[in-house]
């Protein structure tokens, strides 16, 4: 693969393109807040990398190179897709508390569990795990059965929720084959707790935190009472949108430990994940109920 | 006397419902026993038992406005009465279901044709509005052209928005015990036996006295056979149901028919569902004495909805139940994330208010409408 070509200096005239795009996206976002559901501009302008990436290096660095070209490609023309090396993951979890830290998930919400199996039994046994997310299937049984459209694939080919169209009648959990989505039924971490004022503990402080404005969907979404969406709503993985059009990897990617998780642009031949998806001993969960899921498994 | 015990009761239930009610509007849905997992509970249940019902009586009404038998002659507007105080209580226990039931209006105006729950609420919002005119016009002008279109656009919907509740369920395919064809086309036939058991109910208990109607016993005694019948029917698609399930051995479905028969809640199973609401009042309605007795064939019905309703029941939970994933059950813990479901003091409390609010309205329409007939009166 060649070396990505470097340029660490983001210059003035750079800055000044960012953020009038900036600007103006959010502009769109004001008129039409749905758009930003749409998915990621069509072609994302970035700060090139400020390092060289090469075959040898760390899986990391070749996906945030993939993940670069991938948006500086046309929307349509990109397939992101996810691929889980099941020998590699140790069940640490870490992509589950990722996860629920970068889309601060109250209880009860969860987008990627980590699915633990014992396998066998005493003396013959061993442990099998399964790293979770949604499928973001191609035939997605989840979103023709919504009655308002609150759910669809955007043009990211990520199937994503209105959180403002969705009326919480959990039809699309009942049709899900994979329990990817959760509801949320407003609860916190600090319900209960003691109160006490302080800097860092004290529900006063952490129930602040609770309430603060998660970035999904590139939206600033804030819990800010019991019945405003996302409570009553139901939510998902979303692959990290947000941080994609940030041009960063999904928070379960860059966290796992084993480098068990790998996501990237399938159309792209020279991505980690299009060699990886080649391999013969790929496999996709239930495969035969038709869904095309999007996440691959390595066994 | 009847009534009278039947109005305390009904308030007492709308009291204890208005507590289920308060929390319900206070705590959002913290404090039901439905989840992530087990996503549909009590309610979604209740909401299938009572537009069941709906349906149902409104196939009964046919039976005096659309096809004139004359045995029936005088019971559409009990029919259509019940059918317009159990659709209600269904949409409102189905509304309280909702994470965002104030927006409920998109249904309507930015809805998905081709999702079957958008369908029911459009099907469902002008079935009620059909059973509305119906009883309008079967009270003030009975003759009108209207009343016979209005009758069979209404029989057709209830049968497509039965069988649609059928479909609800059975779209989806990553739920075995659910995805059988046999589900849609099973609904019609409960609701038709619901609606049975619900004018037994009305005739039986609530008709006007023998005098005033000497057709009664003859009625009791035809719907007590339709209920029987229909009862056998539902006993042996249950059959067909469950010993394809067991046979097939699909690991999933063998799961939910197992926790319907002999799970946590197999009592319900046996001793409600099958015992009291199906074998009991086959065995006291085959009796011509006993199906024409008015007390009898009335408490019979009560029986049978009693069985229907654990039957919605024991359609909607097993299934939900069955974890897609085996490891999920321990995967990851919180709230409202586990397979198993009781419901809730709140998800009862709120039921049994449903429940008294419609007894409550369905007396008072008997005694403030002319339900019965011009007249007679009804049992005081």
């Amino acid at each position: 693969m060649d070396k990505v070509p470097t340029n660490a200096t983001l210059s003035r005239r750079d800055f000044l393109k960012s953020a009038g795009a900036a600007v103006a996206f959010l502009t769109t976002l004001e008129a039409n807040p749905a758009a930003a559901l749409t998915g990621a501009p069509a072609r994302v302008s970035l700060a090139p990398l400020s390092f060289e990436v090469g075959p040898g290096d760390d899986v990391i660095l070749r996906m945030q190179a993939d993940l670069q070209r991938a948006l500086a490609k046309p929307v349509d023309q990109r397939r992101w897709v996810m691929v889980i090396d099941l020998r590699k993951c140790v069940a640490c979890q870490a992509c589950t508390i990722a996860c629920i830290a970068e889309n601060k998930l109250p209880p009860g919400v969860v987008y990627r569990p980590v699915l633990d199996e014992e396998i066998g039994a005493y003396p013959n046994v061993t442990r099998k795990f399964l790293p979770k997310p949604c499928m973001q299937c191609d035939n997605p049984p989840c979103v023709p059965v919504c009655p308002v459209n609150a759910t669809y694939k955007d043009a990211n080919g990520v199937v994503v929720i209105d959180y403002d169209q969705c009326i919480g009648c959990r039809y699309c959990i009942t049709a899900c084959p994979y329990a990817s989505r959760t509801f949320d039924f407003g609860s916190t971490y600090t319900e209960g707790t003691p109160i006490a004022e302080g800097l860092v503990v004290g529900q006063t402080t952490a129930d602040d935190y609770e309430r603060a404005a998660n970035f999904e969907y590139q939206e600033a979404t804030a819990r800010t009472g019991k019945d405003d969406s996302p409570i009553g709503n139901v939510r998902k993985c979303h692959f990290c949108l947000h941080r994609l059009a940030e041009g960063m990897l999904p928070a379960c990617t860059t966290t796992c430990i084993g480098r068990a998780t790998f996501f990237g642009d399938a159309n792209d031949a020279d991505s980690v994940v299009a060699d990886l998806i080649a391999s013969p001993n790929v496999m996709r969960l239930k495969e035969e109920l038709g869904t095309e899921p999007r996440v691959y498994y390595l066994v | 006397m009847t009534k009278k015990v039947l109005y305390a009761l009904g308030g007492l239930a709308l009291l204890v419902g208005l507590w289920g009610f308060y929390d319900r509007f206070v705590n959002g849905h913290q404090n039901m026993a439905y989840g992530s997992y087990v996503v549909w509970g009590l309610w979604v249940a209740m909401y299938l038992f009572f537009v069941g019902i709906s349906a149902g009586a409104f196939m009964l009404a046919t039976l005096d406005y659309l096809f004139e038998i004359p045995l029936f002659k005088g019971t559409g507007k009990a029919a259509l009465w019940g059918a317009l105080v159990t659709l209600p209580a269904g949409l409102v226990s189905i509304g309280l279901d909702l994470g965002h039931l104030e927006r409920i209006w998109k249904v309507y105006l930015q809805p998905n044709p081709l999702s079957v729950m958008a369908q029911m609420v459009w099907g469902y919002t002008i079935f009620g509005l059909i059973a509305l005119a119906a009883l309008y016009l079967a009270i003030r002008q009975p003759k009108h052209v209207a009343m016979k279109p209005l009758m069979i656009v209404g029989l057709f919907l209830a049968v497509f928005l039965s069988g649609g509740v059928g479909a609800l369920l059975g779209v989806n395919a990553g739920r075995t015990y659910w995805h059988v064809g046999l589900l849609p086309a099973q609904f019609p036939v409960f609701s038709l036996a619901s609606g049975a058991a619900l004018m037994l109910v009305i005739i039986g208990l609530f008709g006007p006295a023998p005098a005033g109607n000497e057709r009664r016993p003859q009625q009791l005694w035809v719907l007590g056979l339709l209920t029987v019948v229909l009862g056998l029917v539902k006993v042996y698609f249950l059959w067909a149901d469950f010993s394809q399930s067991l046979y097939g051995g699909i690991p999933q479905n063998v799961q939910a028919v197992n926790e319907v028969m002999f799970g946590r809640y197999w009592w319900a199973f046996w001793i409600l569902q099958i015992g009291l609401g199906t074998v009991i009042p086959i065995l006291v309605l085959v009796q011509p004495k006993l199906a024409k007795h008015n007390g009898w064939a009335g408490w019979m019905g009560v029986l049978v909805l009693i069985g229907f309703a654990v039957a919605r029941a024991n359609i909607v939970f097993p299934a939900l139940t069955v974890p897609e994933l085996e490891a999920l059950r321990t995967a990851f813990s919180g709230p409202h994330l586990s397979y198993d479901y009781f419901p809730s003091l709140v998800e009862w409390a709120v039921t049994v208010g449903i429940i008294g609010g419609a007894t409550l309205v369905f007396l008072l329409g008997t005694d403030r409408l002319p339900i019965f007939t011009a007249k007679t009166e009804a049992t005081k």
